[in-house]
């Protein structure tokens, strides 16, 4: 098979048993890779009522069909499942170089079903796969848990997907973590492992992926590696990385700054991209990539690769804190036990807040060190109250405080770095997004025109759809000006047979469509497409001091929206949009 | 070639593996970073990576332990080349290689760089400079010979590349 390994691995940890399955080719077209073809794998696996942290539930690792070649950033893969922490399915996904290691190792796929009786690992070691006691990892943190999976598999080359203490104790925002400093971030991933018992898997292939004609596919590549990947548009990823947006969404007015109640941090300069050149030593790329946004950062001995944009706000300017060593060191920590640093900085953001109010004293307190650094491994470890309580979540958090008014969260997932009283698109994006406030599905931050509701909602709609398929073939965000059709190009040059661009299109909306249908069996209704209380109240300083996003505008929104995608008033694909996308049958 | 050499320099290298990508493609007209014949090792939890490149030595360890004189060293370009007619497979090379750079592929021959033929593939596919060919200048040439110093011994290529590709990076970090 051309650009595909052509396998799926089945993993049963229940039965203990592995087999693998030739990839459904009748599924290539309509859902093409990761999130489509995964959620198609899935869809057909899972009741959609199935409790996440169950051993019913499924976990789908799928790649694309760009990944494993030198498509330039084209390493990503994503995972797929029903999400512990908001209940919905969701698609999270990552760079590093696993993917093309397990396409390598003759696997596009990995569908993980049932709970291991002992903590255990899954070890891919070509076409020798075997499930082994992990029980020497308990308690691990990632990064050890990494090498003792690579000593295990006797090569230090060998690719690893893995979780930490917060995983293992189930914390509903625990990630999954590759190559020490990259995660599938979002959605409890880490949690969905640890419910199965897994602490990780190890994988070495030295197979290959097959493209139709090589001599025309490089000619190919190295055309749009010089025409359009190359472009001076992208090169902020080369010389800054994502801390490049610091300065930026301070300029915008939309930089949550303690628990999102200012739009902008006085104190940025303390911890943005010119602070980070300081102490940058070096530049980390994913497999295939041309830029390396990943900046390897070194302060008075706590050294990471990053932080990144997310990070340095939610960590950094959303808990008063202001000093580089210091979201290093948060961030190290969360990276090593497992945690989403977005939601680990809104939570710790809103109990600062909570206490500034007198509600609820946590001891953590805005801009406060050295609290704030404890509680982390007290969230992964369940080892205090508080770390308990701030483990569950800011909407949990908020029913036991009666403080729905000081959340920032969209179907129980904390909110990203951009705060949508100033970029209203963001705001549509956050509450549309099948697993909760997540700003990559549309990022519309840098369209024109962000407060009109209309042209917003058309925004998210093509953001989304465009964003699905994309990411379905494994590309990356950072090749910003990358199309459908560059794509299609790609993979009909790859394939040997033609992939129309309209083909990708459709392909989008189905696959938005396919996770809308699990949603709403599993129990979502157009109520859970809705922005927190604390969006109608203002937001303060900078720019857009004083702004909200009202309900009437909001509701506005949703209601085209829900129109634009031809769902009916309930957010109920119509059967005709159904028909259209061959989905009338499923 | 006028003096020109391969060389790796691990401080900028990304760890992209572009280079090895491209390599396996012309040359296994696959791609299939394992069969590529430079070798990137990664350290994430540390941001470093060591391009591994051969050095087609002037007195090279692979050529005097092939017993079936397999291996040739051109007298004009320097590249040091496997024929593959006359090769048995026996290993003698890769043992006797301290850097790691000549394994046995799945058909039980010897693999090696060519430098492809005097115009390496790798370095136009790196686009961070980590890998240039170009005659060394005095400073570089002391970088390089201290690299080539780190040799080891009695173990697997993999092993071995790991090995020196490590102190590579404890070397670079206490700088």
């Amino acid at each position: 098979m051309n650009l595909y390994a052509g396998k799926i691995l089945f993993v049963d940890l229940t039965k203990n048993t592995i087999t693998s399955e030739p990839i459904k080719e009748e599924w290539l077209k309509d859902y093409i890779g990761c999130w489509g073809l995964g959620l198609r794998y899935f869809y057909d696996l899972v009741d959609p009522e199935v409790d996440p942290l169950s051993p019913e539930n499924a976990v789908v690792v799928m790649t694309g069909p760009l990944g494993g070649t030198n498509t330039p950033l084209s390493a990503r893969f994503a995972l797929i499942s029903k999400s512990p922490q908001t209940g919905t399915v969701f698609e999270s996904n990552t760079g590093g170089a696993f993917a093309p290691e397990l396409k390598f190792a003759g696997y596009d796929g990995i569908i993980i079903t049932g709970k291991a009786s002992k903590l255990s690992y899954i070890k891919i070691d070509d076409n020798k796969v075997s499930i082994e006691d992990a029980s020497d990892m308990a308690g691990d943190g990632i990064f050890n848990t990494e090498i003792k999976l690579k000593e295990a598999i006797e090569s230090h080359e060998a690719k690893t997907l893995s979780i930490g203490p917060a995983g293992e104790n189930c914390v509903p925002y625990a990630c999954i973590g590759t190559e020490t400093y990259r995660q599938m971030g979002r959605g409890g991933g880490g949690a969905l492992f640890g419910s199965k018992n897994l602490k990780g898997i190890v994988c070495r292939g030295t197979g290959s992926i097959k493209v139709s004609d090589m001599k025309s596919f490089l000619s190919l590549i190295e055309n749009y590696k010089n025409t359009s990947v190359l472009h001076e548009d992208n090169l902020w990823a080369k010389t800054d990385g994502t801390p490049m947006l610091m300065d930026v969404t301070c300029e915008m007015g939309i930089h949550p700054t303690r628990n999102f109640t200012y739009g902008i941090n006085e104190d940025v300069e303390k911890i943005n991209s010119e602070t980070m050149k300081k102490f940058k030593i070096g530049d980390r790329a994913c497999a295939t990539c041309l830029f390396a946004c990943g900046k390897y950062t070194h302060v008075n001995g706590s050294e990471m690769e990053g932080p990144e944009y997310e990070t340095l706000v939610l960590g950094g300017s959303n808990c008063g804190i202001n000093d580089l060593e210091t979201i290093i060191i948060f961030n190290r920590l969360c990276d090593d036990l497992g945690l989403d640093t977005i939601s680990c900085g809104n939570v710790i953001g809103l109990a600062m807040d909570l206490a500034e109010k007198g509600r609820k004293d946590f001891n953590l307190k805005f801009g406060e060190v050295s609290e704030y650094l404890k509680v982390i491994t007290e969230i992964a470890q369940l080892s205090t109250e508080r770390g308990k309580i701030l483990s569950e979540g800011s909407r949990q958090m908020a029913e036991k405080y009666n403080s729905h008014d000081l959340t920032t969260e969209v179907k129980g997932m904390e909110f990203p770095a951009y705060d949508p009283r100033g970029s209203y698109g963001m705001g549509i994006n956050y509450a549309m997004s099948e697993r909760g406030a997540c700003h990559m599905r549309a990022f519309t931050a840098f369209e024109e025109e962000v407060f009109d509701i209309e042209k917003m909602a058309q925004a998210v709609v093509g953001g989304q759809n465009f964003n699905t398929a994309k990411w379905s073939t494994g590309l990356c965000d950072v090749w910003a000006n990358s199309t459908l059709e560059i794509l299609a190009d790609i993979m009909s040059n790859g394939l040997g047979e033609e992939i129309k661009t309209e083909d990708l299109e459709i392909a989008g909306e189905r696959i938005w469509n396919l996770t809308r249908l699990f949603n709403l069996k599993a129990g979502l209704t157009a109520d859970d497409d809705s922005l927190p209380r604390k969006m109608t109240q203002a937001i303060q300083k900078g720019p857009y001091d004083g702004n909200v996003f009202s309900d009437e505008d909001f509701n506005k929104a949703k209601a085209m929206f829900y129109e634009m995608r031809g769902w009916d008033e309930n957010g109920i694909p119509s059967k005709e949009k159904l028909a259209e996308l061959g989905l009338d049958q499923i | 070639m006028d003096g020109k050499c391969l060389i790796a320099i691990p401080e900028l290298c990304t760890g992209c593996n572009r280079c090895a990508y491209m390599c396996s493609a012309l040359k296994t007209n696959k791609f299939s970073p394992y069969n590529a014949l430079i070798k990137t090792h990664n350290f994430s939890l540390n941001g470093f990576s060591v391009p591994n490149v051969c050095y087609h030595c002037e007195s090279p360890d692979c050529l005097k332990a092939c017993p079936e004189e397999a291996i040739i060293k051109d007298e004009t370009t320097g590249i040091v080349t496997v024929d593959e007619e006359l090769c048995t497979g026996c290993g003698e090379c890769v043992a006797k290689c301290p850097y790691g750079m000549i394994e046995l592929n799945s058909e039980k021959i010897a693999k090696k760089c060519n430098l492809c033929d005097g115009d390496p593939a790798c370095v136009k596919e790196c686009n961070f400079g980590a890998i240039i060919f170009e005659e060394p200048d005095r400073e570089m040439k002391k970088e390089i010979n201290a690299h080539r110093r780190i040799r080891i011994e009695g173990k697997s290529a993999e092993n071995k590349r790991h090995q020196r590709s490590q102190t590579i990076l404890e070397n670079n970090r206490k700088l």
